[in-house]
């Protein structure tokens, strides 16, 4: 089977978080950038696959500027995909547009076989959750969101898979090529061993340049500001006597402070 | 300037999700006096009156059962084509999980911008300007969408919905057959949700949520008198489901559900970082704990220190109480 992940470079949980000089953005001024979340959940859900179905591929994708990207493509190389492709951004400067996304790694995925496009049900840190079905309709396949259990049938060729909405778990069963934005593999995310950290750091990535990209309409959504909530103060304390008197107090300041009551 | 939107409604059995009848405020706000229109996909004959009477200026309604299926290749069809109709600049949606998958399909069929968890939103003649909680709750992004079009998925409990007009406004038939799928897949079959009681966890305006603190699943009922009480959805900590109290779909949290409700009610919770990021953005946040120094005092803002099993039923009495004298 042909599997591609898409994953997206993510600072780190260190990261401090405060707004870059120009307060658009998240200051990413010495930031570590990792394999985040739902993204990690998607590198394991496809090795899972690839050691499921002998004679699997997994090859990894990833747009962005190349610093930071390489950095995540060498760690899900580490991790025991097959390929890595870096997907060149151009200067994003403060674009936020889900459709050049879709369109960038749309173009890129289009140039590798695939029975399989697994990406995470939500980025680490835009949590937009657009991309999954923005790239399929890019591509013209299937896609999903929010994708759990998902599993192969290699004589049918089928992928079955949930799909949970408000109701309760719809169960859908799609023959590839299909998009799925993965919400849970319903494991533990392998870590890589030392020898494949070395070995994945001289690994060559595949590059596809911006020459290559068709136009991207990065100014159509754009950063303006990033800003922290003011920070709580603690909380107002509850003195009382009796627990009555504590419900009292609390129901009344729901009611009257806050005005949250129902 | 006045532009035309279009809001998309999400049904449920009973009627419409309660976020999408939040669409149509914000959707009033980009529209700037302009029409808002509604277009509903299988929805029931409650869903369409809801709708119909909950400040849309017009309604477009497909019945087909398919609709149902939640296909995004027969629901993005029909959705362009009410835009075309109404000339819509603007699409809203609800940002549940499946208002995300239409968006991001919508924003490259469409060739729009396009943004979800929208919480705030200000038309411009530059754009419209909306915020969303990222990072985990942990801080807010302020967007602009350039034009010429634009969908937005709208964070549950963000913008209250309009007041139901008495008057139904004009309901019209999608003229068009529903979309054939053009896509592989299949959906065969479904496996509805426990009868669980009361409202649903991510769209839920109040929360109650237990954790480690009730001690044992016996207790837990305790959280679960409160919340009905409150007419509130019922959440849990890690420690709880992993502890099989209560089932996965109770957990809030980094890897549970991340929810943002008007009111948060945490009890016997600690209030570990993983726990934190999937509620941080709740309006107002209560916690009842032992312990004082536990760390969700210090995002809450109001703190009860004492005995759960003191406190809980003596609010529960308190809260039905307030409710019955209105
Ligand atoms: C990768 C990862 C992901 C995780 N994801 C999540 C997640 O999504 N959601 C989540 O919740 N956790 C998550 N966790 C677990 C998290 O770190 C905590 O372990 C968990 O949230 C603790 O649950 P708790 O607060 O119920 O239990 P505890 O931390 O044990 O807290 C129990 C609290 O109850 C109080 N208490 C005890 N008795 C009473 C009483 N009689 N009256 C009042 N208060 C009392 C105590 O003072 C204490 O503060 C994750 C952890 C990891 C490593
Ligand atoms: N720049 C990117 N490069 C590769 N994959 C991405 C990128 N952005 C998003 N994705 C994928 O799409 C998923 C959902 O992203 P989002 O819609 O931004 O929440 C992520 O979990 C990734 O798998």
């Amino acid at each position: 089977m042909e599997i591609v992940v898409c994953v997206k470079p993510v600072p780190d949980a260190e990261t401090k978080l405060r707004p870059a000089p120009d307060g658009r953005t998240l200051d990413l001024e010495g930031a570590k950038f990792v394999l985040a979340g739902y993204d990690e959940s998607a590198v394991e859900q496809a090795l899972l696959l690839k050691d499921a179905v002998p004679g699997s591929t997994v090859r990894v994708v990833s747009f962005g500027p190349p610093g930071r990207t390489e950095e995540v493509l060498r760690a899900a190389l580490a991790l025991g995909c097959d390929t890595a492709t870096l997907v060149e951004s151009p200067p994003l400067a403060h674009s936020a547009d889900v459709r050049s996304v879709a369109r960038a790694l749309a173009a890129a995925v289009k140039k590798l076989p695939h029975d399989l496009v697994l990406v995470g049900k939500q980025s680490g840190d835009s949590e937009a959750g657009m991309l999954p079905t923005a790239l399929a309709q890019a591509l013209g396949h299937p896609g999903f969101n929010g994708a759990v259990e998902l599993k192969f049938d290699p004589t049918q060729k089928l992928f079955t898979f949930g799909r949970a909405s408000e109701a309760g778990l719809e169960r859908w069963e799609c023959p590839g090529p299909v998009v799925l934005g993965l919400q849970q593999a319903g494991n533990d995310p392998r870590t890589a061993k030392l020898q494949n950290i070395l070995k994945s750091r001289r690994a060559t990535l595949d590059k596809v340049s911006l020459a290559e990209l068709p136009t991207l309409d990065v100014a159509g959504a754009t950063a303006e500001a990033f800003q922290l909530p003011p920070p709580r103060t603690g909380a107002k304390w509850i003195e009382y006597k009796t627990p009555e008197e504590a419900a009292t107090k609390l129901v009344r300041l729901l009611k009257e402070e806050a005005k949250v009551f129902p | 300037m006045s532009r035309s939107v279009l809001v998309v409604g999400e049904p449920r059995p009973t009627g419409l999700v309660p976020a999408s009848r939040e669409a149509v405020a914000a959707a009033r706000l980009a529209a700037e006096g302009g029409a808002v229109a509604g277009v509903l996909l299988g929805g029931s004959p409650e869903a369409v009156t809801e709708f119909s009477r909950g400040g849309v200026t017009g309604l477009w309604v497909g019945s087909d059962a398919s609709y149902a299926e939640r296909r995004i290749d027969r629901w993005v069809p029909a959705i362009l084509a009410a835009a075309k109709s109404t000339e819509s600049e603007v699409i809203v949606l609800a940002s549940t999980g499946f208002g995300r998958e239409l968006a991001g399909a919508l924003a490259v069929a469409w060739d729009a911008a396009a943004a979800t968890s929208v919480t705030e939103l200000t038309p411009t003649d530059e754009g419209l300007f909306v915020a969303m909680p990222v990072l985990g709750g942990r801080a807010t992004s302020k967007l602009r969408l350039a034009g010429p079009r634009a969908v937005v998925a709208i964070r549950p409990n963000a913008f209250g919905a309009p007041a139901m007009s008495g008057e139904a406004a004009p309901v019209e038939s999608l003229s068009a057959a529903p979309p054939t799928p053009t896509l592989a897949g299949r959906r065969v079959g479904f496996e509805a949700n426990a009868a669980s009681q009361g409202p649903d966890l991510s769209s839920a305006s109040i929360v109650v949520a237990g954790g480690r603190g009730l001690r044992a699943p016996e207790n837990f009922h305790l959280v679960e008198e409160l919340a009905e009480a409150l007419g509130a959805a019922v959440g849990a900590s890690r420690a709880v489901t992993d502890a099989g109290w209560k089932p996965g779909t109770y957990q809030v949290g980094q890897t549970g559900r991340s929810v943002s409700p008007q009111l948060y009610i945490a009890v016997g919770i600690s209030g570990a970082i993983q726990h934190l990021v999937g509620m941080m953005s709740s309006r107002v946040i209560v916690a009842i704990n032992s312990d004082p120094g536990a760390p969700i005092f210090k995002i809450a803002d109001y703190g009860v220190v004492g005995d759960l099993f003191l406190l809980l039923p003596a609010l529960t009495a308190e809260v039905r109480k307030a409710r019955a004298s209105g």
